[in-house]
């Protein structure tokens, strides 16, 4: 392509090229004894049109040549100019569409697309996880065992090194002059920084050296905004000890700014070698235990693109490493990732959702692009003298059409600039959206990967909704506009845009039928019930063990805590769980009903102390509850089980006074009482068996019962656990409500984005038929006005606007209803407690959109009706 | 638009006419180029001279031409334009071409005499 400088040295050339052509012809002539104006017409008469030439043969140099286009953008910009208002819509419409597809894309890029932040070696980065294949689902894939981890990194071959991190963070209790905050760390292994390639700001990181069990110096890498934030940059930190959980850790480095670890969900203080991890959990045997799923491992492949052989490796490892240990295991296979924010397993569900939002308002954007397309046609309309004067006086088909292009992307231009502003707004809107609970520091960046998206789906809906009044304007006859034939719109022409207003139509069905089931499924998601109460409770989540107290002091700490939240103003009861149901953590055993032999079922285990059922609103259905004795007790010999177990190994008789034995347990345990079923993972999920039970770990959630709002126990509470024992802080503490933010997180966002792009929809397809039909009318004054004047009543005037309004939107309607059923079923895993082809919500749907288009061809119709006979018809 | 019309018409032939003329004169340019047209069509073609740009910007295009700039017979700056190889075998198969497609006129033409 030819820049603009020489496009103009190409016209001077050109131009003088052809004076002096002229000039010659003049002193012919001249010599021919012609006077000089005589000569000058004679001239110019022999060379022809001038203008055309040059014209024709600047058109000819070039049809992509710059200086062509950006002629045509400063006439494109003078005509917009020319209609600031009728354009500021419809760049408003498009802006949104426009906007929302470029905010659900940057989630896309931030989660999957963008490698984490800080790494050098993203290209080379894969991650690995165990896959139970008996499983399905996101629950068949583990992280690896330490010793599972172990084997592997000493056994492959095919990567450079494997390095393995705490996927759930570790926290830990930094003594910073006597006060105690909390901090977030992540155990890594030696090799994690070397293979990910994140060299330190200062000091060193982490070396394979650091991680040998039994270290006598544990050592820290901290992260750039802890170093910055909370020891305000020091610059002599390297060498600097910190009291972590009682522990003297030497700070040998700090992390680049923008290192912020391998996976979503956490944003480390620190980085301490896994070997360092007793000194934090005081979960003595991890490090050693087979059946402990908490590493996550990733792996430095030795080529880019080499993943296929990697994962060939990974598989023989797979089948080796369990008879080798002589674990009662059977086999987990070992399924490699390239490694993004997002791990592995989750991806296909977070690619399925994004995906999903991505059609929704990709089919906004193109209710917005008929809009502007329609808008453009009925321009095009009034534009066809124009047109035709200008193909009269020479330009070509090609010309007009780009002419008109221009405008048009002009237009998406302007729109997709305005569109990057609304995706910035907007994803940080979605991001609010999500519950402060759920660990995830996401960078939601709008990067070249987003304005790239940006760009080419401003430019592709510039073209979409360019393309079809650009061709038919350019087609315009100059001689029948010209002489003023056609006073009514062509059929061709009305024809297209009555396709148009069937097409948005169809397509505002599609996406309101969604809009409103999701909003319906919120509804019923709120009123699910998760088989406990989601009011009038407390929780708040301590670890004393972090502390290195022994099991005496943590069983006093929480005694005497509990016995203080007791005596609190309003409290009805209170009791600990090692965790709940519904968030993030789990544990699984098997259980079987004669002690030595196969497992009946794998169960969830969740350990409660006695008044935990109470305390949540679980009803006891049979027996009563656990026992402070049997809960204390270190061999276990009594458990509560749900409704769903006691059917699935009793089906027909009591359970209660049964024995069964739980996981390794030598002994057997009685069932004393039976609760109701609950949601125990997500909302949305099928029965699953449970068994409570006691022998709590150090790590325990508070649930306290209050008589009125929530939100005063939590203050209470917060206040309370420094009274008990000064050293201790509780995290996380905060009433049920917010706690159930998390699992229904997943309808909350869906039902808010999707009741959003439900009423652009609605907006938009109302104000494209309103000005599609406003526009007919003002071209039909004419022929309006001549009916009028024949003897036809306003009445008839009304039928004939509203009768070609509502036709359109009844075969739009239908359509689009055809389309809705065929399409909610894609929606049905996210609904929850209606029907994707619930009659209901598609009735009221047809009959509201129904009501808006008679609305929007309402008024219009009105102006018709009030058109003056006479005024009409010497309006020429 | 009857001009413009003339002129499509002319358009291949045109062509051909100023390919040749480069071939037998030289380096010419587009001045001489229109007056050496004249004087071998004898002033039976009325030829608008600017379209004579417009065929040699063609000519360009396709390679089979190149131009520079240079000094004219009376001292003024112009555009010289010379044949290139292609043009020259380009003007071989148009030459043959157009005999051809001659040839056939001028039988059918000589046939509807007979008739």
């Amino acid at each position: 392509m030819k820049g603009q400088a020489a496009q103009a040295r190409e016209d001077r050339a050109f131009e003088e090229e052809v004076r002096g052509h002229i000039v010659m012809l003049e002193e012919r002539y001249r010599a021919r004894g012609m006077s000089p104006a005589e000569a000058a017409t004679a001239a110019r008469r022999q060379f022809g049109n001038a203008t055309v030439l040059r014209e024709r043969q600047s058109a000819q140099r070039g049809f992509l040549s710059p200086g062509e286009w950006g002629r045509d953008v400063r006439f494109g910009m003078r005509m917009l100019a020319k209609r600031p208002l009728s354009n500021a819509a419809v760049v408003v419409a498009l802006a949104l569409g426009i906007g929302m597809n470029a905010a659900v894309f940057t989630f896309v890029n931030a989660l999957l697309l963008r490698p984490p932040q800080g790494v050098a070696n993203t290209g080379h980065l894969v991650e690995v996880w165990l896959h139970d294949p008996k499983g399905s689902g996101v629950q068949s894939y583990w992280p690896f065992s330490y010793p599972d981890y172990a084997y592997y990194r000493d056994h492959a071959r095919s990567v450079e090194g494997l390095m393995a991190f705490d996927g759930d963070g570790t926290n830990a209790i930094w003594n910073h002059a006597g006060v105690g905050q909390v901090l977030q760390g992540q155990l890594v292994s030696g090799n994690f920084f070397s293979l990910a390639g994140v060299s330190a700001v200062a000091g060193r990181m982490l070396a394979a050296s650091d991680d040998q069990p039994g270290s006598a110096h544990p050592v820290v890498v901290l992260s750039s905004s802890f170093w910055k934030e909370k020891l305000g940059g020091d610059p002599a930190v390297v060498g600097r000890s910190l009291m972590l959980d009682g522990t003297a850790f030497t700070v040998v480095g700090v992390a680049p700014a923008r290192f912020t670890g391998l996976v979503v969900g956490a944003q480390p203080d620190f980085w301490a070698p896994i070997a360092v991890q007793e000194k934090f959990t005081h979960d003595q045997g991890r490090i050693t235990d087979r059946d402990s799923y908490w590493l996550i491992v990733a792996g430095k492949m030795r080529n880019a693109g080499d993943r296929n052989s990697v994962q060939a490796e990974m598989h023989v490892l797979a089948k080796q490493v369990y008879p080798e240990h002589g674990s009662k295991e059977t086999f987990h296979d070992a399924i490699v990732y390239p490694l993004t924010l997002v791990p592995g397993p989750f991806r296909g569900y977070v690619g399925a959702f994004t995906g999903l939002l991505l059609v929704v308002f990709a089919l906004v954007l193109l209710i917005a692009c008929t809009n502007a397309a329609g808008l453009l046609l009925a321009r095009a309309t009034g534009r066809a003298r124009e047109m035709a004067t200008r193909a009269a006086l020479g330009a070509g088909r090609a010309r007009l059409i780009r002419q008109m292009l221009v405008e048009s992307l002009l237009l998406a231009g302007i729109a997709g600039a305005a569109g990057i502003a609304v995706a910035w707004v907007s994803s940080r809107l979605i991001l609010g959206l999500k519950p402060a609970e759920l660990p995830i520091t996401l960078e939601i960046p709008l990067d070249w990967r987003v304005v790239l998206f940006t760009v080419a789906v401003s430019a592709a809906t510039g073209v979409v909704f360019g393309l079809a009044p650009a061709l038919r304007a350019s087609a315009a006859e100059a001689a029948g506009v010209l002489k003023e034939e056609t006073q009514t719109a062509g059929r061709k022409k009305s024809r297209l845009r009555s396709a148009l207003i069937v097409a948005q139509m169809a397509t505002c069905v599609v996406l309101l039928a969604g809009a409103a089931l999701c909003v319906r499924s919120l509804l019923n998601a709120n009123a699910i019930a998760p088989g406990f109460d989601t009011q009038h409770i407390a929780l708040a989540s301590l670890d004393p063990g972090s502390l290195g107290y022994s099991q005496e002091q943590v069983d006093d700490f929480y005694a005497r805590l509990l016995d203080r939240v007791h005596s609190l103003p309003g409290v009805r009861s209170a009791s600990y769980a090692g965790f709940l149901p519904l968030g993030t953590a789990r544990e699984e055993t098997s259980i079987a009903r004669t002690l030595g032999k196969h497992p009946d079922a794998i169960v969830d285990v969740f350990r409660v102390t006695p008044g935990f059922f109470a305390t949540m609103g679980i009803p006891l259905l049979r027996g009563r509850d656990l026992a402070r004795n049997e809960v204390e007790s270190k061999t276990p010999d009594a458990v509560v089980i749900n409704e769903v177990l006691a059917r699935r190994l009793w089906p027909g008789e009591d359970a209660l006074g049964k024995r069964v034995v739980l996981g390794d347990d030598k002994t057997m345990s009685e069932v004393v009482g039976v609760v109701g079923n609950g949601r125990y993972h997500t909302l949305g999920e099928g029965p699953v068996a449970v068994v409570f039970r006691g022998q709590l770990p150090p790590a325990r959630t508070l649930v306290t019962r209050g008589a009125g709002d929530s939100r005063a126990l939590v203050a209470g509470i917060q206040h309370q656990v420094p009274l008990v024992d000064p050293l201790m802080a509780a995290t996380q503490v905060q009433t049920i409500e917010q706690y159930m933010a998390l699992p229904l997180f997943p309808a909350r966002a869906t039902g808010w984005l999707l009741g959003v792009s439900g009423i652009l929809a609605v907006v938009m397809t109302g104000t494209g038929l309103f000005g599609v039909i406003a526009c007919v009318v003002s071209q039909r004054t004419h022929e309006i006005g001549v009916r009028m004047a024949l003897g036809a009543r306003p009445s008839d005037v009304m039928n004939l606007v509203m009768g070609q309004g509502l036709w359109l939107t009844g075969i739009g309607l239908a359509i689009g209803l055809c389309a809705a059923f065929a399409s909610a079923r894609l929606l049905a895993p996210l609904l929850y407690g209606i029907d994707p082809n619930d009659p209901a919500t598609m009735i009221a749907v047809a009959v509201g959109l129904g009501a808006i288009a008679l609305s929007a061809c309402y008024l219009p119709a009105r102006k018709a009706m009030g058109v003056d006979p006479s005024v009409a018809l010497r309006y020429e | 638009m009857a001009a413009d019309k003339k002129s499509e018409v002319l358009q291949g032939t045109l062509d051909l006419m100023v390919l040749k003329t480069l071939y037998a004169m030289g380096s010419q340019h587009g001045f001489g180029i229109a007056r050496r047209i004249e004087q071998v069509s004898d002033g039976v073609l009325d030829l608008n001279e600017g379209t004579v740009y417009t065929a040699l910007l063609r000519l360009q295009q396709q390679g089979w031409i190149a131009s520079k700039w240079g000094t004219s017979e009376n001292n003024r700056r112009a555009r010289f334009y010379s044949i290139t190889r292609q043009g020259a075998k380009q003007l071989e198969r148009e030459t043959e071409n157009w005999e051809r497609v001659a040839g056939v006129i001028d039988r059918v033409l000589r046939l509807e005499r007979q008739g």
